[in-house]
């Protein structure tokens, strides 16, 4: 029996510090461990802190979706304030979040994912005018040439692996990673109209935003938006499901918990069904979310605070020395329940529901086309799929939004800071369910608490050793080569993971 | 992973070119075309300590020249963890190799948690002796981003892993190279591109007492603020997103020196203050304040009873 275990550390082309050991044995993937390595102790840094100063800290938690934690935040603190937006900074804000949606999720197909799957070196081929690729082709011929120690890094050298051997969707996929970059940057810009800058904007406060509406801007954020709509239909959609035909072992690889948790986002005063219906997915089973289930178990993390706490009153006490740990990410579950967040388990909410939602639709007809089912997207390709395909959704509701902006109506409601309160803000960050925790006493932060999507997906064995779902995505994966693993960290980037996020 | 020589680049380009149904003579026009692109390009090894990425991210809203252009035309990119194709060891190799042999410019994303060296790892090495060897071999140090520069949000009062900036990590190793910071949560991209466009084309540009390049931080965003005229004639804004002046919200554009107010952010669309909101002095050296000391406030201090 061929056995052999591998510590894939780094693993790149994800945000931050993740560390993942496999052990394989008969060719496939028998247990793994995914590590968290890095901790920096927002949760403690922020007690005794201004409550305003929340949404401008915790959105540095993470440079790739900070929109995420500061609507996290702000959502909290509108709680514990007892406010709401008008109509204009409910839109705002769900254009912000929405462009920085994009962004992310744009960026983790070409700039992540793809080089897994296409081939870098196919631009040799090359004989077009786009004058990206031909940058991109001469390039790679003069470092192929020159007395580089490592040519064309940072694109090689890469795991040796099956990569895609069809020239012309080699070259249009990367022709499309070229755009791709233009194309996110374009997505912050449009999140920059509305909130100031990117990453980490500070026009997003409690109460709306700080920025106003004016007509001039509304036409810049419907330009902006046409290009990346226009990205999105006919170039990111098309190269997933192109890479999906490619890689069809992929459709049944990478198979997770099968369990799936949603808080929604997107609040929508014209609409019945939010944008992500929330909800909860146990065995098949759709339920509604009840947040009383939460708890983060800690035993096998790099924390002596008490496991199973709810997050409302949980703790984050590092130790390094802790027995049994083996990351920095905490353990949270539903219930007891291992929980998948994220792009599929959107889907999966969405889709089990009796409304009807343009997600279910626009699902629905995908997979009738492609003569897929519901199960198929419970797999590596099935996540890039429904990350193309709600991108989808958020760019065409985002067109809406943006339509029903009001020049010169505030988007902004002055408030009251109370000597005390606590609030929860739940909302969907590119990489799944998010929610933050504050409680104020005196005026200041007495406890703030995040649970983040990728600590969900990238948690570690909870109380009872059952392991996270990226753990147990990976499980049963064939890993034919212990030099070239490429075929476990295509399950893990499937993820998206984020650990500066996961950690905080 | 076996070591990727030029040989075997040859014998690579060989098999694409035979694989894309090239012709032989194809051969030396694809491992020998050697243009400008090669010369003149910085060898830089970029590493991650206590960080968010922002300022990876930030780098790739650079316009004119653009992410492709930075890559091909100004770095050598010898690792980058949001980059590198590179993973696991293959990605270490890189790196241990890259210091082995020296001779490029390292830029660091991230503080240093000196106080808890566990609460960072890479490649099972922590970070902390990383960065040790990492700058001991560099030509230069880059510390960019306010985490790297001063320490930033893990180094605020209270944090519990002891994270302070690359330089006082540098210091108290006792490495002394030529530092640069670049400060900023995140660092423009500018900031950072006209560094190494200077270094590439002209060497270290000029730096303060701070060591921070003169040409991007010589100035108080209050001085050079398209609000400047409104604080001159006291009319000041009494909450966020009014107009006037944000200076009794605690705007900290009287201490921060940079020049977003001129330079605005993601290719000339909008800064913090012409949003409505105060300056939190993100690229002040002692940003994000102390405890006691809020980022901004919402009411004018002026009104507060």
């Amino acid at each position: 029996m061929i056995k052999f275990t591998v510590n894939i550390d780094p693993i790149t082309r994800i945000e931050g510090h993740l560390a993942v050991r496999i052990e394989v044995e008969d060719g496939r993937v028998a247990k793994a461990f995914s590590s968290g390595e890095m901790f920096r102790g927002f949760e403690v840094l922020l007690k005794g802190r201004d409550p305003l100063d929340a949404q401008q800290i915790t959105q540095r938690i993470c440079g790739v979706c900070p929109i995420s934690h500061g609507m996290a935040s702000v959502l909290a603190q509108d709680r514990a304030y007892g406010i709401a937006p008008t109509e204009n900074g409910q839109l705002g804000r769900n254009l912000i979040q929405a462009a920085n949606f994009l962004q992310s999720h744009i960026i983790h197909f070409y700039q992540l994912s793809a080089l897994d799957f296409i081939d870098v070196a196919a631009v040799l081929a090359y004989e077009g005018s786009d004058p990206g690729l031909r940058e991109l082709k001469s390039w790679v011929n003069a470092q192929l040439a020159s007395d580089a120690i490592y040519p064309a890094a940072p694109f090689l050298p890469r795991y040796e692996g099956d990569y895609l051997r069809e020239t012309d969707t080699n070259i249009t996929i990367l022709k499309h990673y070229l755009d791709a970059l233009n194309m996110r940057a374009i997505a912050h810009r449009m999140a920059a109209v509305l909130a100031g800058k990117l990453p980490h904007a500070p026009g997003l406060v409690p109460g709306g935003i700080t920025e106003t509406i004016t007509a001039e801007k509304i036409a810049s954020l419907e330009a902006m938006l046409s290009k990346l709509r226009t990205f999105i239909d006919h170039c990111y959609l098309p190269d997933v499901l192109e890479t999906t035909a490619a890689f069809p072992q992929y459709l049944r690889e990478g198979r997770g918990c099968s369990n799936f948790l949603v808080y929604g986002a997107y609040p929508d005063s014209n609409e019945n069904t939010d944008i992500f219906p929330p909800g909860v997915v146990i065995g098949g089973e759709l339920s509604p979310l009840n947040m009383k289930l939460i708890t983060e178990d800690t035993s096998h993390s790099f924390y002596s605070s008490q496991s199973g706490l709810p997050p409302g009153s949980g703790q984050t006490v590092p130790d390094h020395t802790h027995k049994d740990a083996y990351s920095w990410v905490k353990a949270p579950r539903y219930g007891g329940n291992v929980m998948e967040v994220g792009p599929l388990a959107r889907i999966m909410v969405a889709a089990l529901r009796k409304e009807d939602s343009a997600l279910k639709n626009l699902t629905r007809q995908t997979l009738a086309r492609f003569n897929m089912g519901l199960e198929n997207l419970e797999s590596v390709m099935g996540r890039h799929i429904a990350r193309a395909l709600e991108c989808k959704v958020v760019a065409d509701r985002s067109a809406a939004w943006i339509e029903r902006l009001i020049p010169g109506e505030t988007a902004f409601q002055d408030f009251e800071i109370p000597e005390n309160g606590m609030g929860i803000g739940l909302t969907e960050a590119p990489r799944g369910a998010l929610g933050h925790w504050i409680s104020i006493r005196k005026g200041k932060i007495e406890n703030y608490q995040c649970v983040v999507p990728t600590t969900w997906n990238c948690s570690p064995r909870d109380d009872r050793g059952v392991p996270g779902p990226v753990e147990q995505a990976l499980v049963g994966t064939p890993v034919a080569d212990d030099h070239n693993p490429i075929e476990a960290v295509r399950v893990v980037r499937s993820f998206d993971p984020c650990l500066a996020c996961a950690v905080h | 992973m076996k070591e990727i020589t030029r040989r075997k680049f040859l014998k690579l380009s060989a098999k694409l070119a035979a694989m894309m149904g090239l012709s032989a003579s194809a051969v030396p026009k694809i491992a020998e075309a050697l243009d400008e692109i090669a010369s003149g390009t910085l060898p830089v090894l970029w590493l991650q300590g206590l960080s968010c990425s922002g300022c990876s991210v930030s780098l790739m809203n650079s316009e004119d020249p653009g992410p492709l252009r930075i890559l091909t035309r100004y770095l050598s990119l010898l690792f980058h963890s949001t980059l590198s194709t590179a993973t696991g060891h293959t990605g270490m190799e890189i790196i241990n190799r890259s210091i082995d042999l020296g001779g490029y410019s390292l830029i660091v994303e991230g503080s240093v948690p000196l106080g808890m060296p566990e609460a960072c790892r890479m490649g099972e090495e922590l970070f902390t002796d990383q960065l040790a060897r990492a700058a001991m071999k560099a030509d230069a140090v880059i510390a960019v981003g306010s985490c790297a520069a001063s320490g930033g949000i893990p180094g605020a009062e209270n944090n519990p892993t002891g994270a302070v900036s690359v330089p006082a990590f540098l210091q108290e190793k006792g490495i002394q190279k030529p530092v640069i910071r670049i400060p900023g949560c995140p660092a423009h991209p500018d900031w950072l591109v006209g560094v190494i466009a200077h270094v590439v084309k002209m060497g270290i540009p000029p730096l303060d007492a701070e060591h921070r390049p003169k040409m991007f931080f010589s100035r108080l965003i209050h001085d050079i603020c398209p609000r400047f005229a409104d604080y001159e004639r006291e009319r000041f804004a009494k909450t966020f997103s009014d107009e006037g002046c944000f200076f009794k919200l605690g705007c900290l554009g009287p201490l921060t020196h940079a020049d977003c107010s001129l330079r605005l952010w993601n290719g000339g669309t909008n800064f913090c203050i012409n949003a409505g909101s105060p300056c939190i002095g993100c690229a002040a050296e002692d940003f994000p304040q102390a405890v006691s000391f809020p980022m901004h406030t919402k009411k004018s201090s002026g009104e507060v009873e």
